[in-house]
């Protein structure tokens, strides 16, 4: 196997993993994915640090990753915990909510033309029934539609 | 130092000074009700710290008449120095193109704090201190319970401190910042009641209108300083030694050609130093003209003359003691004993002499209109102040060493009865609860008998009644102007030689004189001093001047002795006035306060007689010794000597003036005062203007025999001519009323009202131009100067702004441009690697 | 323009590079699956496989068959799923999405030889981040999708972010140097692989475990803290009841 292809393959992958991942984070406005997307952004260094661990035959880049992976777990742990509590606060994940710290003055940013939820958007995954179709609960349904 | 003279003299300013700072730190709160003590104690002590000055100097003064053969004059001065104030090496560089009257010796710019003492000062300083204690004890009385006492009486004490300081000083610097000490007291007790609007405002206006004044004295310092090389009074060695037989020892070997090699023992001769003064060597002409004017401006400021009197019928909106102490009685005379101390300068141009002297008499006939028809009895007062002292400047403008001398005696006497009646004013006053119209208070004998007594003397003194002190005074300068007259008209019909030889016929017969000296100086064949070198046409200019000058004088004393008792009937008689403010206090003022108005009284008095004892041929005490002054004693000054003498008929003719006057006074204020309305309509064109009235001449027509004179000429075919004639009368009438139309806004009565409206036009002429080009400038400052600034201020803030519309606290906007600036530096990084 | 025309000389992002228009297309991809209409979106997905096949051309090959095989179907599993990820508009599609994205990273790292750190990645990561996510999910997001899940960033933020993160990925891969061959990495392909790697971690990294260890700990406290403190604990009725009382 050619070590320095494989190298240089990884490194691209890397690199791509990494720039969805901040690509997501500036983009996305929902903050569990603003997470997700950093996360992805740890797994592209993780793959670059791999690469090179193996291309110098030296461990430190799996020890790298190593502590990532528990690194990663804490702040997963916080930034979860933190998610939870902001959403407590004002009932929404959407990040331009917490929008005042901006300037004095600065007009505050409000979306416009938000689309319609298209049809398709609405049905939430779903597994395959069955055995015995329980009883549903019509106050239920009314509810929580999407469910 | 060691001598008592040297003691005395630095104790009197001491004294008050201790006092000032002492209330100053614990009035407030240790002394409060007592604040007045420490300063009464302290004045009074440096009174009789005066009293030693005057009784030394008049002993040493004789011891040095005596022996003045081994002096360079006959006039005595002792001198204090202190310590060095300023010196700077190599400051002066002597003029090319002006006369050398600067010694060579010396280059430095060297301030010495001297004290002196001579005549003059001993007297102003007698004087001060004198009428100080009685004011400070009166106002004690009058002052008690006000919320400032000690702030009151530390200010008085500072300004005794600087009033002895200013006179006893023997060097110009020191005497302008001595001048500037008093002003800045009398600024703060002009001012003291601050809360009243007037009261400030007032003192803002003294504060200013004297910086006018002392812009014209720094001025004249500065050419003093070009012309002379020094500023010292006093002659000194370039170390600074000032006594006098080492200063005469250098000078003879100065003289004699012999200069020691050192820098150190050369003499530096001050401008009105003995040995400057005996040489008279001073710069004449046009500069010596120019030092003058502008001495003369600071002068006016100060002592309030015309132009610049504005400010000191307004100043008596501070306490009633101020006005008796600063405005009466001291602080105006700074501008006197300045002229006086400079009468050197001033013998070096006629033309200056002559200034001073139209000035002061135009003042004194102005201010004495003023005051005849003011209703505010201090206004009465202070106008009168104003006047008196343009009778000293007069007096100070003949030129003769007699004139200045009856100048300095005038001053002496004015003090106490100006204090006197000052006093008075603020004794009824006090009982009228601060009410000071006089048309609502009258008939105040009855329940003022003491106020009423010594006001009625110091009336009489200022009115020039015969035989009271200001009869004298004032008589000896009208008679001084009348002899300057006289000279001049001598000098000119070609009898100046022979006035000469009676002049020192007198001088030989006299038996107590002192003035042997003076019949040696080469250039005294006339007693015209530096005048009988102008020409013949120019000398009779001067003598018409003298003569008109003369007969103001006269006219000016008869307004004084009426407007003095106009206030004085006014106030105490009449129907008993009582206005509602005074409430159950309108009765005789504590004895506190009636004390110093009796003793003052009395000095009011006698002191004119007891002093010029010429009337019955008895020494002139306060001539004579006022005359060991080395300014007046020596030089051209001395040269214009003559005997003080008595004279009969310009006293009878002043005092049956005065005499009149006070009659006329009587006559008008005492009755129904229905004449004097009449005069008041009679000078305020009312009865012209009813003659002068379009619509009763228009109503002529009207009139029978006018009518049938009309239809008459109408049925002979001559209507067109009566109808014509009777328009062309209207159309006459019409156009002579103007005039009187106009008088009735300006007419005698109303200018005499509005004190000739000279604050009016100083307010058009000066405060409103001044005003427009603040207002001008404050726009180029506010939206020029400013805009440019702000213009600055606004680009960060331009920048800002821009940068500020990236701050939309959006979390991702962040992480972006952190991308970004990555992105730049990852760039950066790849290109340097490129090479 | 200069800089631009520089840099692409300086890298291997030329125009008739496979690389540039791969990335090119990735990136545009990435931005047109975040339109609104339905049709830019699967232009979107079909631009996004195309930028990736041909980043795929560009690579040099690895020489062998079956690891070229094996990294090109982990590769693109792993970059196909993160990109989907990002731009799904369900929240719970983008877990989903992750998670595939986490097997196809986890599958790289087995490929590399990290056969522990591939396992951990999935235990880890899929089986307990995610997850923890999804409960975030449901905790949070109980009620259908969010206006601001169909929106991104409106205006200029998408073409600058898609442009900016084009131009640091394709500055990153064509930086690159040609490395040269340094042989077999004997040491990580061992037999006795996790052995070993347990052996360096606790050997000479004790402190770091040890480190770390605390930090999760601390991580742990610290969420329950956090969560506590936002929801503050309501009083039971029956102090409310005293506290009418």
């Amino acid at each position: 196997m050619n070590e320095a292809a494989l190298l240089q393959n990884y490194l691209v992958v890397g690199g791509l993993l990494f720039g969805i991942g901040l690509f997501g984070f500036i983009v996305r406005r929902n903050m569990i994915v603003m997470f997700l997307c950093a996360e992805m952004m740890l797994q592209g260094v993780s793959v670059t640090a791999i690469a090179f661990g193996r291309y110098h035959d030296d461990w430190g880049g799996q020890m790298l990753v190593i502590f990532i992976i528990a690194v990663a777990a804490a702040e997963a742990g916080i930034a979860l915990a933190l998610i939870l509590m902001l959403f407590h606060k004002s009932g929404t994940l959407d990040m331009a909510f917490w929008q005042d710290l901006r300037e004095e003055g600065q007009p505050a940013f409000i979306d416009r033309g938000v689309p319609e939820e298209r049809a398709e958007d609405r049905v939430w995954p779903t597994l395959t029934p069955a055995g015995v179709e329980p009883e549903v609960d019509q106050e239920e349904q009314r509810h929580r539609s999407n469910v | 130092m060691d001598d008592w003279l040297s003691r005395f003299l630095i104790l009197i300013p001491a004294f008050p000074l201790a006092a000032a700072i002492l209330v100053a730190i614990a009035g407030p709160k240790l002394l409060k009700r007592w604040c007045h003590v420490p300063v009464i104690v302290a004045i009074a002590a440096s009174f009789v710290c005066s009293l030693g000055v005057l009784s030394q100097v008049s002993r040493l003064s004789n011891d040095a008449v005596a022996e003045h053969s081994t002096l360079a004059s006959a006039g005595f001065e002792h001198v204090v120095t202190l310590w060095t104030w300023a010196d700077v090496v190599e400051a002066y560089t002597p003029p090319d193109d002006l006369e050398a009257v600067a010694d060579g010796g010396s280059r430095d710019f060297r301030i010495d704090v001297t004290l002196r003492a001579d005549a003059l000062t001993a007297i102003m300083l007698s004087m001060v201190t004198f009428i100080s204690t009685l004011v400070a004890i009166f106002a004690a009385g009058y002052m008690h319970g006000d919320r400032g006492y000690w702030r009151f009486f530390a200010y008085i004490g500072l300004f005794v401190f600087s009033m002895t300081m200013l006179v006893s000083v023997s060097n110009f610097i020191m005497l302008f910042v001595f001048w500037e000490a008093v002003g800045v007291c009398s600024y703060l007790l002009i001012g003291f009641w601050y809360e009243k609007p007037e009261a400030a405002a007032a003192g803002k206006k003294a504060f200013l209108v004297n910086r006018v004044g002392d812009l014209g004295f720094a001025l004249a310092l500065f050419l003093i300083w070009t012309n002379y090389g020094t500023l010292n009074f006093h002659d000194t060695r370039a170390d600074g030694e000032t006594d006098p037989v080492l200063i005469s020892q250098a000078m003879e070997a100065q003289l004699a050609g012999d200069a020691p090699g050192d820098n150190e023992s050369l003499v530096v001769r001050g401008v009105l130093g003995r040995w400057r003064i005996a040489a008279n060597d001073y710069v004449t002409g046009k500069v010596a003209l120019a030092i003058c004017l502008l001495l003369l401006l600071g002068a006016c400021g100060k002592s309030a003359q015309f132009p610049l009197h504005v400010w000191l019928p307004d100043a008596m909106e501070g306490p009633t003691p101020v006005s008796a102490l600063i405005h009466a009685a001291t602080m105006v005379t700074a501008g006197v004993y300045m002229v006086t101390r400079c009468t050197p300068l001033f013998m070096a141009s006629p033309e200056a002499q002559l200034t001073v002297a139209c000035v002061g008499t135009f003042t004194a006939l102005l201010a004495g209109l003023i005051a005849m028809t003011q209703f505010d009895l201090k206004r009465v007062l202070a106008y009168s102040t104003v006047s008196q002292l343009g009778y000293m400047f007069l007096a100070l403008g003949t030129g003769t060493v007699v004139g200045i001398s009856a100048g300095m005696f005038h001053l002496f006497t004015h003090a106490f009865f100006k204090a006197l009646l000052f006093l008075g004013a603020g004794s009824v006053m006090h009982a009228m609860g601060g009410v000071i119209d006089m048309r609502r208070f009258g008939g105040l004998r009855r329940r003022m008998p003491t106020t009423h007594a010594t006001f009625m003397i110091g009336c009489l003194a200022l009115a020039g009644f015969p035989l009271l002190s200001g009869f004298f005074s004032k008589d000896s300068i009208v008679a001084a102007v009348h002899d300057r007259v006289h000279d001049i008209e001598h000098h000119l019909e070609g009898h100046g030689l022979e006035s000469n030889v009676d002049d020192k016929d007198n001088r030989t017969n006299r038996s107590h004189t002192t003035y042997e000296s003076y019949s040696e100086p080469e250039h005294s064949q006339s007693t015209l001093g530096q005048l009988a070198n102008l020409p013949a046409a120019q000398l009779h200019r001067f003598a018409t001047v003298y003569q008109w000058l003369y007969y103001s004088a006269m006219f000016t004393a008869f307004l004084t002795a009426f407007y003095t008792f106009r206030a004085f009937f006014m106030t105490f008689y009449g129907k008993e006035v009582i206005p509602h403010e005074a409430g159950h206090h309108a009765h005789e003022s504590p004895p506190m306060m009636a004390w110093p108005l009796i003793v003052l009284a009395v000095f009011a008095a006698l002191v004119g007689g007891a002093l010029d004892q010429t009337i019955i041929h008895g020494p002139n005490l306060f001539g004579t010794f006022l005359l060991h002054t080395p300014s007046l004693a020596d030089g051209a000054a001395a040269a214009t000597f003559k005997p003080f003498e008595f004279h009969g008929n310009v006293a009878g003719t002043s005092g049956a003036i005065a005499i009149l006057a006070i009659l006329l006074a009587t006559y008008l204020y005492l009755g129904h005062q229905r004449e004097i309305e009449w005069i008041r309509r009679l000078m305020d064109f009312e009865q012209f203007a009813k003659w002068f009235d379009v619509e009763s001449v228009s109503r002529w027509k009207e009139v029978a025999w006018v009518k049938q004179l009309h239809s008459a000429a109408k049925s002979v075919g001559l209507g067109w001519l009566t109808g014509g004639l009777g328009n062309a009368i209207l159309l006459l009438v019409l156009i002579a009323a103007t005039p009187f139309m106009l008088g009735h806004f300006i007419s005698p009565y109303k200018l005499s009202l509005g004190k000739f409206f000279v604050d009016e036009i100083y307010q058009l002429l000066i405060v409103l131009p001044l005003r427009g080009f603040a207002v001008v400038c404050y726009a180029i400052d506010r939206w020029i100067v400013d805009g440019f600034v702000n213009l600055v201020g606004r680009i960060p803030l331009l920048v800002g702004g821009l940068m500020r519309s990236l701050q939309m606290g959006l979390v991702q906007f962040y992480a972006l441009a952190m991308v970004l600036g990555v992105l730049v530096l990852l760039v950066a990084r790849v290109m340097l690697a490129a090479g | 323009m200069n800089v631009t025309a520089l840099l692409l000389a300086q890298t291997a992002l030329t125009l008739d590079s496979p690389m540039t228009w791969g990335i090119g297309l990735g990136a545009a991809g990435l931005a047109l699956r975040l339109a609104p209409q339905a049709a830019w979106q699967k232009l979107g997905i079909i631009a996004g496989l195309i930028g990736i096949a041909l980043i795929g051309v560009a690579l040099p090959p690895l020489g062998d068959v079956l690891p070229q095989v094996l990294f090109w179907l982990m590769a693109t599993l792993a970059v196909f799923a993160s990109g989907a990820a990002v731009t799904s508009r369900s929240a719970v599609y983008a877990a989903i999405w992750f998670a595939v994205s986490l097997l196809g990273v986890a599958g790289l790292f087995l490929l590399q030889g990290a056969q522990f750190l591939g396992v951990a990645t999935v235990v880890v990561y899929a089986g307990a981040i995610v997850v923890t996510f999804l409960f975030v999910l449901m905790l949070a997001q109980p009620e259908g999708h969010s206006p601001y899940d169909r929106i991104s960033w409106a205006g200029f933020a998408i073409p600058i972010a898609t442009i900016g993160v084009a131009l640091l990925i394709g500055t990153l891969v064509s930086s690159l140097p040609e490395f040269g061959s340094v042989g077999t990495p004997n040491e990580i392909l061992h037999k006795t692989h996790v052995a070993r790697l347990g052996g360096e971690l606790y050997a000479k990294h004790l402190v770091s475990v040890e480190v770390v260890g605390t930090i999760l700990l601390v991580a742990l406290v610290g969420a329950i803290a956090i969560v506590i403190q936002g929801n503050p604990r309501r009083r039971t009725t029956s102090e409310e009841g005293a506290s009418d009382r």
